[in-house]
């Protein structure tokens, strides 16, 4: 496990040396300031909107990330073939495919933290409470992040970044849907749809946001369930990778 | 005992798919040879010869279509056999985000090396990189990084080298430097597998040749026997029919007679020279002329 955590010490110093962290993570925060710079006209309570869409802007930056941090990798390796000497003699595949993924969580992870607490000052700033839950929320989604992450490596494997961005996004909007929704893009056959959406990830459980807003608290079983749920969904995303990985010439 | 060289590759052949599903490329086609331990291979053939893809074969990076690779009797991707590997590829390159001494750093640690921070800076000094170990990647030119790429290949003292065109981008001072770490590698014990268009590297170090073409094996033997199995003399001599100069080779146990004998005969010799074959002829006449695919 020693080349694994090498590696992905080298991802994310590699990582946090490019200027796409530093971009993604600055639209996300002028994107929470500008979301509490906007009066809310419907919402009685001005925190719980902060809250709603900072929480929301912080759940579209998980996916940015994971498409600005590793749509790219692999795809970049290859052609400047900086992957030829790692993957000849130190690394085995599976060590490269992990450590790449954990140096680029941990990078996103980080950013997630930092869009978490900059919500946390803007709520401060509007001399708003901050609610206990924020962290977990932002754990939740963070854990949502992972699972999009080991998406966008799954299609880095045979998809050009241009189609990974497409392909990773329709995963995550379907993640969203209720089974209702799902089966509503093909009635004729509701039955197939209905074990389809049941396979598909479920991201609606890593949201909080709503109770969070409406001031309920979150049980830490059912939070646990959500990070068990997320880290497997991940591990599974990751084995798929890896098999489409190992079959792979590298030429 | 075969299986356990270095290198055995037996009856290998890789195919790759056409776009558009237009059948296959051949790109290598039933080709067996070995590395045996302490030898230095030459690996020789044109753009396109298949070099790169028998090496990537060797090393795993692609998978045989069929035939079968075996490094000290083990499957490439056994992780006791690259340990005992170095592999400086073609025109290496790395992430610019870094300096050489953080990728030794790394490379040895993802390796499982116990070398000091000043075993690295003396590696990277006897690559010819002594003042650029802090210096960014970026900053380097095509022969720095494949300097850096053979110190890393170097960090482990590994038993087998695999060389892909290690030389292509060097000035010729820094290839004979290349020529001379390559030696003492092997007089350290490594065996050493060379693919390099450039031949005199070729012919000044390998002890054994391995010549391809369309993707096929046209000769393999030892120097000696490539260049000329015993030692041959050219005769240069006058016809006698035009008065147009003749050549006439001949081993040398026969020369003394047949100078005797064209002397008996009134023919005038012009001169008596060793007939040495570079590899280059070697070489062009293995591959029809040099004829690329």
């Amino acid at each position: 496990m020693k080349a694994v955590y090498t590696f992905s010490l080298m991802t994310l110093h590699m990582l946090f040396r490019r200027r796409t962290l530093w971009g993604i993570l600055l639209v996300i925060l002028l994107a929470l300031a500008g979301i509490a710079s906007v009066p809310s006209f419907d919402v009685s309570n001005q925190g719980r909107f902060i809250l709603d869409f900072g929480l929301f802007g912080i759940e579209l930056g998980s996916l940015l990330l994971a498409l600005g941090l590793a749509a790219n990798l692999y795809p970049r390796d290859k052609e400047t073939r900086t992957l030829m000497p790692l993957v000849a003699v130190p690394l085995s595949r599976w060590q490269y495919l992990l450590g790449r993924f954990f140096g680029a969580a941990i990078v996103q992870a980080a950013a997630l933290l930092v869009t978490c607490l900059g919500l946390m000052l803007i709520l401060l700033f509007h001399k708003l409470p901050v609610p206990g839950d924020l962290l977990p929320a932002t754990l939740l989604i963070i854990v949502e992040g992972w699972f999009l992450l080991s998406t966008v490596f799954f299609f880095s494997f045979f998809a050009s970044p241009p189609l990974n961005w497409p392909l990773t996004t329709m995963l995550f909007i379907v993640s969203q849907m209720s089974v209702s929704e799902f089966t509503g893009l093909l009635p004729s056959a509701p039955g197939l749809m209905r074990v389809l959406r049941m396979i598909l990830p479920h991201a609606d459980v890593f949201h909080i946001k709503d109770p969070i807003a409406h001031g309920f608290s979150i049980e830490p079983v059912y939070f646990l369930i959500a990070v068990f749920y997320g880290l497997c969904y991940s591990a599974f995303m990751l084995s798929l990778a890896l098999a489409v990985f190992r079959g792979r010439d590298l030429k | 005992m075969t299986d356990m060289h270095p290198i055995q590759v037996t009856e290998l052949s890789k195919q790759f798919p056409r776009k558009k599903r237009l059948g296959s490329v051949h790109a290598v086609s039933d080709i067996s040879f070995n590395v045996k331990h302490g030898e230095i291979v030459g690996f020789i053939g044109h753009n396109g010869a298949g070099k790169t893809t028998t090496i990537k074969c060797i090393l795993g990076l692609l998978k045989p279509s069929e035939g079968s690779i075996s490094l000290w009797g083990k499957a490439p991707a056994d992780s006791r056999v690259r340990k005992r590997l170095g592999y400086v590829p073609e025109n290496p390159d790395y992430d610019n985000s870094f300096t050489p001494m953080e990728y030794m750093n790394m490379f040895a640690s993802m390796r499982g090396l116990a070398g000091t921070q000043n075993d690295w800076k003396k590696l990277l000094g006897r690559v010819g990189l002594a003042r650029w170990e802090t210096t960014g990647i970026k900053q380097f030119s095509k022969g720095m990084k494949q300097r850096m790429s053979l110190a890393i290949a170097l960090q482990s003292n590994p038993d087998l080298l695999v060389l892909d065109e290690p030389t292509g981008g060097l000035d010729p001072i820094a290839r004979k430097e290349f020529r001379e770490i390559i030696l003492e590698e092997n007089a350290r014990g490594a065996s050493v597998f060379l693919s390099s268009h450039i031949l005199s590297d070729v012919e000044t170090i390998c002890h054994r040749a391995v010549i391809l073409a369309g993707g096929r094996l046209v000769a393999e033997n030892s120097m000696e026997k490539l260049l000329g199995e015993e030692n041959l003399y050219r005769i240069t001599v006058i016809s006698r029919k035009d008065g147009k100069e003749v050549e006439e080779v001949i081993p040398e146990a026969d020369l003394q007679t047949r100078i005797d004998s064209l002397r008996r005969d009134n023919i005038r010799i012009v001169r008596v020279e060793a007939a040495i074959k570079s590899l280059e002829e070697v070489f062009l006449t293995a591959t029809g002329g040099g004829e690329s695919q």
